[in-house]
């Protein structure tokens, strides 16, 4: 079990170093940069003034430098400095990460509370009117995008109740009811499109479970439904449904840009789109950087819950 | 006077005075203090509180409460011009040497933030900073008016409450420019860089927070040199990116206040629909939508062409069709009510553009016919990725279609926008000019004259650029509207930047909020220091 964790933990630097790459790349193939933006926002340009502020900001140097600058920063634990804001990026990103987790956390709570049961309760009661309706349901969930549920949650509490929830982050210790308002709303319109994907992954695979020769078995030993469906069936079916729950949780991560932005929560994802269209790399590099370790991380959790819930399932060295 | 005589005047004098008190019982009521305003940010700011190194409304709306200038236009009157500045940081000030010295008397006692006392030396600091002196103690890293200080030879600080400014030649109009929200004092104990992150200024308001991307919270200062002023206890502007979260919360009294220049028409009726009582003032903007157009390159280096362009664009349709009528038609500067440089309805009527739609374009077919170059013309048109923007070009590549010029649009990313305009790496553009100050020195200087970097037309009449120096130096304010208008004329005739209309915001607030009086020019009504709530 040690090895393997160690060997994953190799492999994800690999993959990190990689990303590291792809990121870096990318931004600067992207048009223009942060000295083009800071003359946008004066209304004019100057190419000398352009030259002194690229060499000011390090931005003149050859990419090679700037990359390996890059990757030494992030190994001394140093983010460098946001060029927007003139401040250390760690110091503009920090506040930031704990509300998309926690965004992302509640989402998949109320995705997982919503989906699991859905799910069961529709194989179990295979075509029957229950099982129709939650399909309705889900399919419903699937196909609004949540940045739409979002934006209608909004504007039907403005018009029906002329309220919407606190448009500026409301800290749980300052506030914890007024908090738990403010992240209801969003964590329900993201979590009902997970939840709707979790109950049909949960559906088609306990109904696949449902027709294996143990639980024939187990019926025929006269188990109650109870324990044949909660325990031997469901605990079988949940390993696809597992591996949605880490992939979903991982896409929250740097997939809630409309949500956190249609909520004016300042998240990751909302701020990571303006750091973009501002070309802040040093920003844009870490916070990108920061959501492949999250998704490096969840999907090394899925691998290891694996083991939890099959015993088949044995990690080798 | 006979009683019966009397009677009738003293009825009339009772009306006029209801009248009155009807029409402004914000000014009527007593200023109450206390309470923090909730205002909208469309985006967080752009240069922090670097107002001298940005023009934006992004910067100088939020960071203005913060500063004083030496003078203001008059916080009370929408309309800006050198008849309504009055003294902010300077208490008096005098033209001498037949407008060649410009002396302030400056306020005593007055305080930094940090509790340094201001002076003369501040004054002087900051501006030999922005004109970029001989031997100015600071540089700028980004320094977009410099050329409005382009006449000031020197600026003196013979004792700590005088400042004389020395010009080259005599500029009435310099004083317009330093009464806009883009002249803050800077203090000359703090470095420039440093207000890109935080706010040292002498304003009513001191910087308590700036979350970045999320809030930024300013307090009362209680110190502030004009005794009970500020009225509020804070400001607290909230950044929302999505514009209808932006309206919702206004509709919803999360916001006190809306961000200028952001409400349309057509959100200002949504607004006022569901919630009767909100304030909604129409007001100038000081943007103007227009047309660039490269006459460097083919087919607009040929005049008949550019000439075509200009008449071939319903001003009165586009303002219809894409501002729901939220616009007037008017050239390079705007045009009354808006502004006091604007040309008259019937001059205008005599301009490009601005006649019967169909007789404008069979003049722009004829035109496109003499001009000699082939047709139809395929050209691509260039405009920045923005909504507003790309309204405005898709309507006008409509109406150039109608008369045989076929042009393609390409959306241009703000972080190119500017540097491809300057380069001059395009054949025609729709675009947006916004002006920080209604004056001809600010606009013509910029926009038309010769080798100006925001020219970006490339156009260039020695004759213009005469007279753009001649009205500039012209003391007689009539003297001067008649040659401001004779350019206005020229350079539509010329097709130099051909201005399709002057945009006009619903400017939207709370009736709570009480002695906020909206400009007609969005960058000049932001210290808040007379605005208070009666929640």
């Amino acid at each position: 079990m040690k090895t393997y964790i160690v060997q994953r933990l190799l492999i994800a630097l690999l993959t990190l170093l990689g990303m590291s790459m792809v990121i870096f790349v990318l931004l600067r193939l992207a048009p223009g940069d942060i000295v083009d933006i800071l003359f946008a926002t004066a209304g004019y340009i100057s190419p000398s003034e352009k030259q002194a502020i690229m060499k000011e900001l390090g931005i003149d140097r050859p990419y090679v430098i700037q990359y390996l600058d890059w990757l030494h920063q992030i190994v001394t634990g140093d983010l460098g400095k946001s060029y927007r804001y003139d401040l250390p990026a760690w110091e503009v990103i920090r506040p930031l990460v704990p509300v998309t987790l926690e965004l992302a956390a509640l989402s998949m709570v109320f995705a997982v509370l919503l989906g699991l049961p859905a799910g069961v309760v529709s194989a179990v009661r295979q075509d029957t009117t229950l099982d129709y309706l939650l399909r309705v349901f889900s399919l419903a969930g699937l196909a609004m995008p949540s940045f739409w549920l979002g934006m209608v949650i909004i504007l039907g509490l403005v018009t029906w109740l002329a309220w919407i929830p606190p448009l500026t982050y409301v800290s749980p210790t300052k506030d914890l009811k007024l908090h738990a308002i403010q992240f209801l709303l969003p964590a329900l319109a993201v979590g009902y499109r997970s939840s709707a994907l979790i109950m049909r992954i949960t559906r088609s695979s306990l109904l696949e479970v449902m027709r294996e020769d143990y639980i024939r078995t187990a019926w025929a030993k006269g188990q109650t439904g109870r324990i044949v469906i909660w325990r031997h069936a469901l605990k079988n079916a949940l390993l696809p449904v597992v591996t949605v729950i880490g992939i979903e949780f991982a896409f929250l991560i740097g997939g809630l840009v409309v949500t956190e932005t249609v909520f004016n929560l300042p998240g990751v994802a909302r701020f990571l789109v303006q750091a973009i269209l501002w070309r802040d790399y040093p920003v844009v590099q870490n916070l990108v950087m920061f959501t492949a370790i999250v998704v490096i991380l969840s999907n090394l959790i899925v691998d290891m819950l694996y083991g939890v819930l099959d015993p088949r399932v044995r990690y080798g060295g | 006077m006979t009683r019966s005589r009397a009677l009738p005047l003293l009825g009339v004098l009772i009306l006029v005075f209801s009248t009155l008190t009807l029409a402004t019982p914000a000014q009527t009521q007593t200023p109450k203090s206390g309470r923090t305003l909730n205002i909208m940010l469309r985006e967080d700011l752009s240069q922090g509180f670097a107002i001298h190194e940005s023009s934006t409304i992004s910067t100088v709306f939020p960071a203005a409460p913060c500063f004083n200038n030496l003078v203001q236009f008059d916080p009370a009157k929408p309309i800006e011009s050198t008849d309504t500045i009055v003294g902010d940081l300077a208490e008096k000030w005098s033209w001498q040497d037949n407008y060649r010295n410009l002396v302030f008397f400056l306020r005593k006692n007055v305080k930094w933030h940090d509790g340094k006392p201001f002076s003369s030396k501040d004054v002087k600091f900051t501006f030999d900073m922005l004109r970029e002196g001989p031997d100015a103690p600071a540089k700028l890293r980004i320094n977009p008016r410099k050329d409005w200080y382009a006449n000031v030879e020197a600026v003196e600080a013979p004792d700590p409450n005088t400042v004389v400014f020395r010009l080259k030649r005599a500029q009435p109009s310099l004083l317009s420019m330093l009464a806009s929200g883009y002249t803050p004092i800077y203090a000359a104990h703090i470095p420039p860089a440093n207000y890109r992150t935080t706010c040292v200024g002498t304003g009513p308001f001191k910087v308590k927070e700036w979350r970045k991307g999320e809030y930024l919270d300013y307090a009362k200062n209680p110190d502030y040199f004009i005794k009970g002023r500020p009225y509020l206890d804070g400001l607290h502007y909230v950044v929302i990116v999505e514009r209808g979260t932006r309206t919702a919360a206004l509709q919803a009294g999360q916001l006190d206040v809306a961000f200028p220049g952001e409400t349309t028409k057509a959100a200002a009726e949504q607004l006022k629909k569901a919630v009767p009582k909100l304030v909604v003032t129409p007001v100038g903007t000081a943007v103007t939508d227009n047309i660039i157009m490269n006459s460097k390159k083919p087919p607009f280096d040929n005049p008949k062409v550019r000439l075509a362009v200009s008449y071939a664009i319903d001003r009165k349709g586009l303002i219809q069709a894409v501002h729901q009528g939220a616009g007037v038609p008017g050239a390079a500067m705007a045009p009354r009510p808006y502004g006091v440089w604007g040309m008259a309805d019937k001059d205008l009527l005599a301009l490009p553009g601005y006649g019967q739609p169909a007789d404008m374009k069979a003049k722009a077919k004829k035109l496109l016919a003499e001009s000699g170059v082939a047709q139809p013309i395929r050209v691509e048109m260039v405009t920045r990725a923005i909504a507003v923007y790309v309204d405005m070009a898709s309507f006008v590549i409509n109406e150039l279609k109608q008369v045989g010029i076929d042009a393609t649009l390409k959306q241009i990313e703000t972080a190119q926008w500017h540097a491809m305009a300057t380069r001059g790496d395009y054949q025609i553009g729709a675009n947006l000019t916004g002006l920080g100050v209604d004056d001809p020195d600010a606009n013509l200087y910029e926009n038309f004259a010769c080798g100006s970097p925001r020219n970006y037309s490339f156009y260039c009449d020695e004759h213009v650029t005469k007279m753009i120096d001649q009205q500039s130096q012209e003391l007689d304010p009539k003297r001067r509207l008649g040659i401001v208008v004779t350019i206005q004329k020229k350079l539509e005739e010329d097709a130099a930047r051909p201005v399709l209309d002057h945009r006009i915001d619903y400017f939207t607030f709370w009736p709570h909020v009480k002695g906020l009086v909206p400009h007609h020019n969005i960058y000049n009504f932001a210290r808040m220091q007379d605005v208070w709530s009666d929640k």
